[in-house]
């Protein structure tokens, strides 16, 4: 029952009718045709007033309006436009240069709006048409722009963290009350975040080594920006150096305040956020891009994105009470426990499944729907919280990459001009998600790369 | 409201909808339009969410000033933002799909999906919510609940009355969506046998969108 209901969902969710209410409905659907044949227990419906409460009332999610706030903030006040035009100029004759510069801002805007729909817009407006005048091979431009654009979900302070982390660390208190241990200990936020660095900046590197490697073996694939170019990029009679640090400092110092912040246990991430939030409030009235109008359509879209997000809480928590009332639960655990080759295997089985639904489902989905059933089992078993959360991490970042449904070649598609083939795109990530894959078995093998920093700082 | 039969034009079949459709056409333009006003401004609540968290950051660092109340407050504003904003984002198509499939479907396979969606999935997903919380928001009003902690904001049995809320907006606007979609519906199916222009003219706002967060 539990297997069918599963599969009936995905099914369901196909036809393309909201996640939030799909799940809802179909739920329900099963919840009734389980309590008319007495396979199904009434309490688990019962309880979901005070799941939904619980929900409206969670303190660490808060975090999620402020930080999109912040970054829909920071994405109106256009910090990525004069960053582009000067980092290249500044790369002009590096080999490469011109997607080096893309990758090192898209870092940046990872780190400071980390919406992965703004950035790969953005950047593909901005860089793609120079990257294609000066020559780049379609798919290496189209592949670095799309990759890159990923970045937000990984390097902090990010939303696909903050659901990560707290969805983790109910697990984590779940899989020590359920094995005995009474005085849990916790994970917060916060470790998910410093956890997320290091194999974020691995990440940003190995972009940067592959468009490197690219453009001295084959320079022809990405050739540097002619020399009157250069010049047409030079903004006027400032002075670049000066022209570079004003458009750098600004977002490096507000990432710094508020990362710094949540590291360094000064403040949660639900007030970095909001400090955030101001920062950026300040920045857009410097650039003079604050109007009222702005104001009021950056907390529309603040709107829209908290109460979606909210809404597939909302439909999660009634298919996971579904789940767990027809002994769904149960099931894995025995299928996860008993598999041959114990932890590993589960672990594999896991990652594995939520990179295939990763192909259908978005990340918010799959960390409420999936993580909350499979995460206190696998941490029972022994498997470090941190680590997990970022590998789940890495693994929905990917998710974005893969073709044909990733989401961030949806949004190059929709800004890439008509002589960029869809092909290019899939071909171009192709190198990029190999470069995720081995991110993955890097971690795996060593993992340390996520466990040393949040320690150190802890 | 009353709902005036208007006479059927020849070349078509005589069905329900078509003296239906102007009322209910009525009731969903009043409808958008409510949760249209409700969202646009309960949008400031997030700019207010962001003062009022940076004005506790600032107390506390600053003044080494804790307010229960002021922490709780947040609670509130966040959850109104939620609340208030699920039948505007509903009605934006806000929420997201697996377009897999959707995206190329004709409009009226689109309308389809979502009078299907509708009627078996949201409709009854709001009447369940509003069903199955509301003796647990009886209590709370019956008892005036309020925060656990003693300096904490008495309104408790307010924050859980936002459940039913949740399930009204969604009620409601999921029925504009239903005579949004029934409407489009009917206008592709008369667009294939006559060229006579459908009688209702407004169709899905947004049908391509689909917002992701990411």
């Amino acid at each position: 029952m539990p297997l069918l209901f599963f599969v009936v969902i995905c099914g369901t969710l196909m036809l393309g009718y909201p996640v939030a209410l799909t799940l809802t409905g179909v739920s329900l659907g099963f919840a009734g045709l389980g309590l008319s044949l007495g396979l199904f227990d009434i309490i688990y419906l019962e309880l979901i007033p005070n799941r939904l409460y619980g929900i409206l009332t969670n303190q660490n999610l808060l975090a999620v309006p402020l930080f999109v706030f912040m970054g829909t903030m920071l994405e109106k006040s256009r910090v990525a436009d004069d960053l582009l035009q000067n980092m290249a100029v500044v790369f002009a004759r590096v080999p490469g240069g011109l997607g080096l510069s893309v990758v090192l801002v898209g870092m940046l805007l990872a780190a400071s709006t980390g919406i992965v729909g703004a950035t790969v817009v953005t950047m593909g407006i901005l860089s793609l048409p120079t990257m294609l005048k000066a020559g780049y091979k379609p798919s290496l431009a189209a592949g670095t722009l799309c990759a890159t654009g990923t970045l937000g979900q990984i390097i902090p302070p990010s939303i696909c963290l903050v659901l990560l982390g707290e969805v983790i660390a109910n697990a984590f208190q779940q899989s020590q009350l359920n094995s005995g241990v009474f005085a849990p200990q916790t994970i917060s936020i916060g470790d998910l975040f410093a956890g997320a660095i290091i194999p974020g900046l691995l990440l940003v590197c190995s972009y940067a080594a592959y468009v490197l490697l690219t453009a001295v073996l084959r320079p022809q694939d990405a050739p540097p920006l002619p020399a009157e170019e250069v010049q047409a990029l030079r903004s006027g009679n400032q002075s670049l150096a000066l022209a570079l640090i004003k458009g750098l400092l600004p977002p490096v110092f507000l990432v710094v305040a508020v990362l710094g912040s949540i590291l360094l246990g000064i403040a949660t991430p639900t007030e970095a956020a909001s400090v955030g939030a101001l920062g950026a409030l300040f920045l857009a009235a410097t650039k003079r891009a604050l109007s009222l109008g702005t104001l009021h359509a950056v907390s529309l879209e603040t709107l829209r994105v908290t109460s979606m997000v909210y809404l597939i809480l909302v439909g999660a928590a009634v298919f996971s009470s579904v789940f767990r009332g027809f002994g769904g639960d149960v099931l894995i655990e025995e299928v996860l426990v008993n598999l041959p080759g114990g932890t590993f295997s589960a672990l594999f089985v896991v990652m594995l499944l939520i990179f295939l639904l990763g192909f259908i489902l978005d990340f918010i989905e799959i960390t409420f729907m999936v993580v909350p059933i499979v995460g206190p089992i696998l941490l029972a078993m022994g498997v470090d919280p941190i680590w997990l959360g970022v590998m789940i991490a890495v693994n929905l970042q990917t998710s974005f990459l893969t073709p044909p449904f990733g989401f961030s070649l949806f949004y190059l598609r929709s800004v890439a001009p008509p002589e960029i083939r869809t092909q290019d795109i899939y071909r171009g990530v192709i190198p990029f998600v190999a470069l995720q894959l081995a991110l993955l078995l890097l971690l795996a093998l060593i993992p340390e790369l996520v466990t040393w920093l949040p320690g150190v700082l802890g | 409201m009353p709902s005036t039969a208007i006479p059927p034009s020849k070349a078509q079949p005589v069905s329900p909808w078509r003296s239906l459709a102007p009322a209910a056409q009525a009731v969903s333009r009043v409808i958008d339009e409510s949760s249209e006003r409700l969202g646009r401004a309960a949008a400031w609540l997030s700019f207010v969410l962001v003062l009022v968290v940076g004005f506790i950051v600032v107390l506390r660092y600053g003044f080494q000033i804790g307010s229960i109340a002021l922490q709780e407050s947040v609670m509130y504003i966040n959850g109104a933002l939620f609340v208030l904003g699920a039948g505007y984002t509903l009605k934006e198509q806000g929420h997201v799909r697996v377009d897999i499939f959707y995206s190329r479907l004709e409009p009226r396979g689109k309308a389809l999906v979502d009078i299907l969606g509708a009627l078996l999935f949201l409709l009854p997903a709001a009447v369940f919510i509003a069903a199955a919380s509301w003796d647990y928001v009886a209590v709370a009003w019956r008892i005036r609940e309020g925060s656990p902690e003693t300096s904490g904001l008495p309104f408790v049995f307010l924050l859980k009355s936002m459940i039913l809320v949740l399930a009204a907006l969604l009620g409601l606007q999921g029925l504009s969506e239903l005579i949004k979609s029934v409407t489009t519906a009917y206008a592709a199916r008369s667009d294939q046998w006559s060229a006579a222009p459908a009688d209702g003219k407004r169709t899905l706002t947004n049908p391509e969108k689909s917002m992701k967060l990411d």
